[in-house]
């Protein structure tokens, strides 16, 4: 039997709102909807679902499959916080190749609001729970504002560089309907904004949000040439580096060299990158692991490019979660899909010109100081 | 009695048979440390097993309560409503003088006078048991 390749055939994006009008599922199942619709598949082809969200509890994959109507041979819940999303596409298309499923549907998402999100983040961990919650760390504003000032001090980097990156995704955002957040805003603005944790200021940090993001993992020959997008390389990582409380590096600077070698091409290859954007800085860090720059020259590598996306370096081409909203776990898949969106040239006025390959990476689960997993797809156009 | 308490306005962890004797000494004004009879790893925070060699012998060792700011962040908004008044609450990375790093709280009138690098120590009793975990001042100089 010839081996069918397997990649990303459908994708979708829920709704996006500020407070929560519907529960977790009904953006989910919003999501999916739009998938099925993408693939041109139908609810009946579904054999396999992997979700991918901090909220979900006591429900899980399987009780999703009860909820939504699918009868499913494999299922999967990821751990990986906001490296979950990209951990669940890239072990649905193991399942797939090891006969266990045939096609994948991949969500992520929550149902919150701001202060929904404050409540579950003083409990996201057993250790932030116990050893940072009681000395009033704000959720992780104060812990990101810490990792920032060390890489600032270390480095030399300055805000007027990061800031582009949040400026830029903004000015993407304005292409985009489901971005909460569209309203251009200058450099000027984003270094004197409201101080919220020291050196962070308001536009650094996500605006909590509902919503959901789904991608359909399947063979490749299910749908037209054009619109299926393949996963040339994939690598997850956890807990590195170990015992450090605010490292500036993750796990993506163990698996670059790999994951570059695996599809057989480099940084500069990549028409777009979509990196995982709870705060600027751990844009920045993603850039310098994956090899854009050397490690501590992402200031003088951000000052050389614009991120929009018709600029040098397209980044978080749909505005990112830093102006969509960070919809729990959904944060996670929102640049998988972007991506997608993007490779199938979907992304109807904020096309990036001959997009054939593309970075999208992950980051999350933060616990005793700093986010624990990292993951990252170079995906690219048939 | 487990040490004197005052009503902590603040979150607090939960109590359990591995992080006792942590909280018992800090009720005490004395920073705690854990380190591993295998490996000689000093650790905070406290754990059933040393994260570096699995050993389970962990012996209690009282920490000299200074240390030394590596970073810090001083956040003024989106604190829960017990630190809301308190704004900003400076949260630090701090090494300890054993060598284990921890993640603190340090309270200071002057918030411009936190700089990385500051020496620190654990607050002074009585005031340490306002605070449900250890917790620090700058240090002034003085004799070592």
């Amino acid at each position: 039997m010839p081996v069918r390749e397997i990649g990303l055939i459908g994708y979708g994006s829920s709704i996006y709102e500020k407070r929560a009008s519907l529960p977790e599922f009904s953006y989910l199942a919003d999501a999916a909807r739009a998938a099925l619709a993408s693939a041109g598949l139908r609810k009946i082809d579904i054999d396999g679902l992997a979700i991918s969200s901090t909220t979900l509890a006591p429900d899980n994959a399987v009780t999703a499959a009860e909820h939504l109507g699918l009868t499913l041979s494999w299922a999967y819940v990821s751990t990986a916080g906001g490296a979950g999303a990209l951990a669940s596409v890239l072990n649905a298309a193991r399942a797939i190749e090891a006969g266990h499923a045939t096609h994948v549907l991949c969500l992520a998402g929550c149902a919150q609001d701001t202060a929904f999100f404050k409540e579950r983040i003083a409990r996201f961990t057993g250790a932030l729970s116990d050893y940072l919650t009681p000395h009033g760390c704000g959720g992780t504003n104060g812990l990101f504002g810490i990792i920032q000032r060390k890489h600032m001090e270390r480095y030399g980097t300055r805000r007027e560089d990061l800031g582009r990156i949040a400026v830029d995704q903004r000015a993407n955002a304005s292409r985009n309907d489901r971005a909460l957040l569209r309203t251009p805003i200058t450099i000027d603005e984003y270094l004197v904004a409201p101080l919220v944790a020291d050196p962070l200021r308001l536009y650094d940090c996500v605006m909590p949000c509902s919503g959901a993001e789904a991608v359909l993992v399947g063979p490749l020959d299910r749908v037209p040439k054009d619109k299926g997008v393949r996963i040339l390389a994939g690598y997850e990582r956890h807990n590195h580096p170990m015992g450090e409380i605010a490292p500036l590096r993750g796990g993506w600077e163990l698996y670059r060299d790999a994951l570059f070698n695996d599809a057989g091409i480099g940084p500069g290859d990549m028409g777009f990158v979509q990196a995982y954007d709870d705060y600027p800085i751990m844009v920045a860090i993603q850039l310098e692991d994956h090899g854009f720059c050397e490690k501590g020259g992402v200031g003088a590598f951000l000052a050389r490019h614009r991120m929009t996306w018709e600029g040098s370096l397209p980044l978080n081409t749909g505005g990112g979660q830093l102006s969509c909203g960070q919809s729990g776990g959904g944060g996670g898949l929102i640049g998988l899909v972007e991506a997608v969106r993007q490779l199938r040239h979907e992304a109807s006025g904020r096309q990036v010109a001959g997009a054939l390959h593309g970075l999208v990476s992950g980051y999350g689960m933060v616990s005793y100081g700093h986010g624990l997993s990292a993951s990252s797809l170079i995906v690219g156009r048939q | 009695m487990d040490g004197q308490r005052l009503p902590s306005p603040y979150p607090m962890p939960r109590e359990t048979a591995i992080n006792r004797p942590m909280l018992s000494a800090w009720r005490e004004g004395v920073l705690a440390l854990q380190q591993c009879a295998a490996c000689r790893e000093i650790f905070f925070y406290p754990r059933s097993l040393c994260p570096q060699c699995w050993s389970t012998t962990l012996s209690w060792i009282r920490s000299d309560g200074r240390g030394r700011i590596i970073s810090f962040s001083q956040v003024h908004r989106g604190l829960p409503e017990a630190f809301a008044g308190e704004a900003p609450v400076t949260l630090a990375e701090i090494e300890v003088t054993e060598g284990a790093t921890l993640l603190a709280r340090v309270i200071c009138d002057r918030p411009d006078a936190v700089k990385s690098g500051s020496a620190v120590e654990v607050v002074p009793l009585p005031e340490a048991l306002r605070y449900p975990l250890p917790t620090f001042v700058l240090r002034v100089a003085g004799p070592p």
